[in-house]
């Protein structure tokens, strides 16, 4: 393919081709992202992205903030998958300078990663059920994703952004107390959210729009190079939190994988990564042990190190460079939505007009996080 | 095939009291430990500036001349840097957020001044650092962070002294010493 | 203790001249692009292609002179573009043979190459 300045001017088939802008405003499409839609008689025939609306340059903040101020700077990056930066970036620095975490902060730091994700999904379920005209749903999903953001509330102090997450350990500690009141509301939730699984994956009008739409084969999604649910839903069975931070080996963790690759294969993943999260928190409050929440850190940043972690929207690397000062050189967070854009590509080609709001949901886009 | 299977759910629903809240007519029930703004109890407060240095934004600012502690409400990002290192705890987080206005608003308190004290009264922990002569290498950063100017330091006649009136006992020295010889009991 | 697969560091240098054959190996050996980071050092750019397979990470490190042009592995990566187009467009490296070449159109900035200013 050239550059998207060349204009295609000879057609194959007797068919007019037409392009279509689309986005970054549209009230469809849930995020800032603008594609060009070569469109042949309703038919989508190629796809080219283009992003740019809200780099905020905040990799190049490490000039001037110290690694231990940091960390305000890379958790404000998206709202969504806020604690997850957190961790990444500390996890990283703290490899770096070869610091270990309490077991305390281990578990504390697993329960609060899995709530991220539980509210991630539930926010994207309702995204979903508005995408396709369903809003009674949709409002329902996001009533139950309360509860997740009044328990973040209670523990940490901040509904979105929580502030917790420092290098060396964790700032606030939750007692017996508060971690009981958690587990008897998640299980709350369970019997709620039971009711609206049956309305995803049963109702006749969302399997008419989900089912076939946007398939991705198991080698496309290998050599596409696609990440999280994306490429759960094809087969592949690639989920970070087997590589060992955390204590998700320790809780028995297996990842969730369908094999059909179409948008209701990607929905039933995340739908079940849902019920998981729940069983990992009470799992590891059950298990919890008491003990510090913190270790001292002093001196400086040297050497590097590169460390992954599982977003709720697939593989996160952070890599961290030190140079010898309280600055770090580098800094480098790639964020899933950045990996999965090719994929996204490659499977609006040969899709109809109408369905195209709902492929560019079905990646999880976070645009935020993909332009820091 | 199914169809309205949601229709259990809205029935429940219909009965039900709403799930949202009136907001501006019903005011707002906080949670303990939620972040809104930092506020202030000037009684306490010994002008050390440890809260200046540590927030991320700049947004404190105190000045010892003028007896002033200042903070510039809309750059504050309620992270809790300051009231987690102020040595006399002066500093609190209020549930309350700043409300949204069309000028930034900055809030300036005049902090009293403290009484001539005859006996050390305790502060922090209540005593000042102890110096071993072993390992201490006469550098002069303890000297340089204290933020009352306790310490003095002479590298050429190797002396280490600090003034037990004006310490504060907030720890800092001891945080900066390279070779970890100063300790506060 | 199970298995700490993240705490693996392994990097690797290479030329930048071998660097195809280097990638064509890698891919028979079935790993899959992660990321390619560039930073700015005294007169080079230094990338590092991150690789995964099976959750452990390996990692190759390649030093270009500033203004030296180097050889795109979009034919044997396609999704490669995403992040060449980023540092064409952020620090300058420019790319030969881009499956996708947005010609400096991909980020949207007010000033070239931000992050390797040319004073």
């Amino acid at each position: 393919m050239e550059s998207q300045r060349v204009e295609r001017k000879e057609v194959k088939k007797m068919g007019k081709r037409t392009i279509i802008p689309f986005g970054p405003q549209h009230p469809v499409l849930p995020e800032p992202v603008h594609l060009d839609l070569v469109i042949e008689d309703e038919r989508v025939v190629e796809a080219i992205p283009s992003i740019g609306y809200i780099h905020r340059g905040l990799e190049k903040l490490v000039e001037k903030k110290e690694y231990t101020e940091m960390v305000y700077v890379i958790e404000r990056i998206c709202g969504i998958c806020s604690f997850g930066h957190g961790w990444g970036y500390c996890a990283a620095v703290e490899g770096a300078m070869d610091i270990k975490v309490p077991e305390r902060a281990e578990y504390l730091r697993t329960i609060w990663h899995e709530l991220g994700r539980m509210h991630s999904h539930l926010l994207w379920l309702g995204l979903l059920a508005d995408g396709f005209g369903f809003e009674s749903l949709f409002m329902h999903c996001w009533r139950i994703r309360e509860t997740v953001l009044d328990i973040f509330e209670e523990t940490t102090g901040g509904r979105v952004i929580f502030s917790v997450c420092k290098v060396g350990g964790l700032r606030k500690d939750v007692d017996a107390k508060t971690l009981e009141k958690m587990s008897g509301l998640l299980n709350g939730i369970k019997k709620e959210l039971q009711e609206l699984t049956d309305v995803f994956l049963e109702d006749r009008s969302v399997k008419n729009r989900l089912c076939g739409v946007g398939v991705l084969s198991k080698e496309e999604a290998e050599e596409l190079g696609a990440v999280g649910p994306m490429a759960r839903a094809s087969g592949v069975a690639q989920d970070m939190r087997m590589a060992g931070h955390g204590k998700y080996l320790e809780l028995g963790f297996e990842p969730v994988v369908e094999t059909d690759g179409d948008c209701y294969a990607r929905c039933k993943v995340r739908l079940r990564e849902v019920f998981q999260s729940i069983d990992l928190i009470n799992k590891a409050i059950d298990e919890i042990p008491e003990g510090d929440i913190a270790v001292p850190v002093k001196g400086n940043v040297d050497g590097e190190f590169i460390t992954r972690m599982e977003q709720p929207r697939g593989e996160a690397i952070y890599y961290a460079k030190g140079q010898g000062t309280k600055f770090l050189e580098r800094m480098r967070v790639r964020t899933p939505t950045n990996a999965n854009i090719p994929a996204m590509v490659k499977t609006l080609q040969g899709c109809d007009l109408a369905d195209v709001p709902m492929l560019v949901l079905t990646i999880d886009p976070c645009i935020s996080c993909t332009e820091r | 095939m199914a169809v309205f299977k949601i229709g259990k759910v809205i029935l429940r629903s219909l009965f039900k009291k709403p799930a949202t809240l009136m907001y501006p007519i019903k005011p707002r029930e906080w949670q303990e430990r939620t972040r809104g703004h930092i506020e202030i109890n000037e009684a306490d407060c010994i002008l050390c500036g440890i809260c200046a240095k540590r927030c991320p934004t700049l947004a404190i600012n105190v000045d010892k001349a003028a007896r002033t502690w200042t903070i510039e409400r809309m750059l504050c990002i309620q992270c809790g840097a300051c009231a987690e290192n102020c040595p006399k705890k002066c500093l609190l987080m209020k549930p309350d957020y700043t409300s949204p206005d069309v000028v930034k608003v900055t809030d300036t308190f005049n902090i009293p001044d403290a009484e001539k004290k005859t006996e050390k009264t305790s502060a922090g922990s209540g005593a000042a650092p102890v110096c071993d002569r072993e390992t201490c290498i006469y550098c002069g950063i303890c000297a340089k962070q204290c933020p009352c100017n306790a310490i003095t330091v002479d590298r050429k006649e190797k002396t280490w002294e600090v003034d037990e009136n004006v310490c504060i006992s907030c720890g800092i020295c001891v945080e900066k010493c390279p070779k970890n010889s100063l300790k506060i009991d | 203790m199970s298995d700490k697969k993240y705490m693996v560091q392994e990097f690797v240098a290479v030329e930048s001249a071998t660097l195809l054959e280097y990638m064509k190996d890698i891919k028979a050996e079935g790993y899959r692009l992660a990321q390619i980071c560039a930073m700015k050092k005294e007169g080079d750019i230094e990338l590092i292609y991150s690789f995964d397979k099976d959750h452990l990470m390996k990692n190759i490190r390649v030093i270009v002179p500033e203004n030296q042009e180097i050889e795109s592995i979009s034919d044997i990566y396609w999704y490669a573009f995403i992040y060449e187009n980023e540092m064409h467009d952020l620090f300058g490296v420019k790319f030969r043979h881009l499956a996708l070449d947005y010609g400096g159109n991909f980020f949207k900035v007010s000033e070239p190459t931000p992050w390797n200013p040319k004073e």
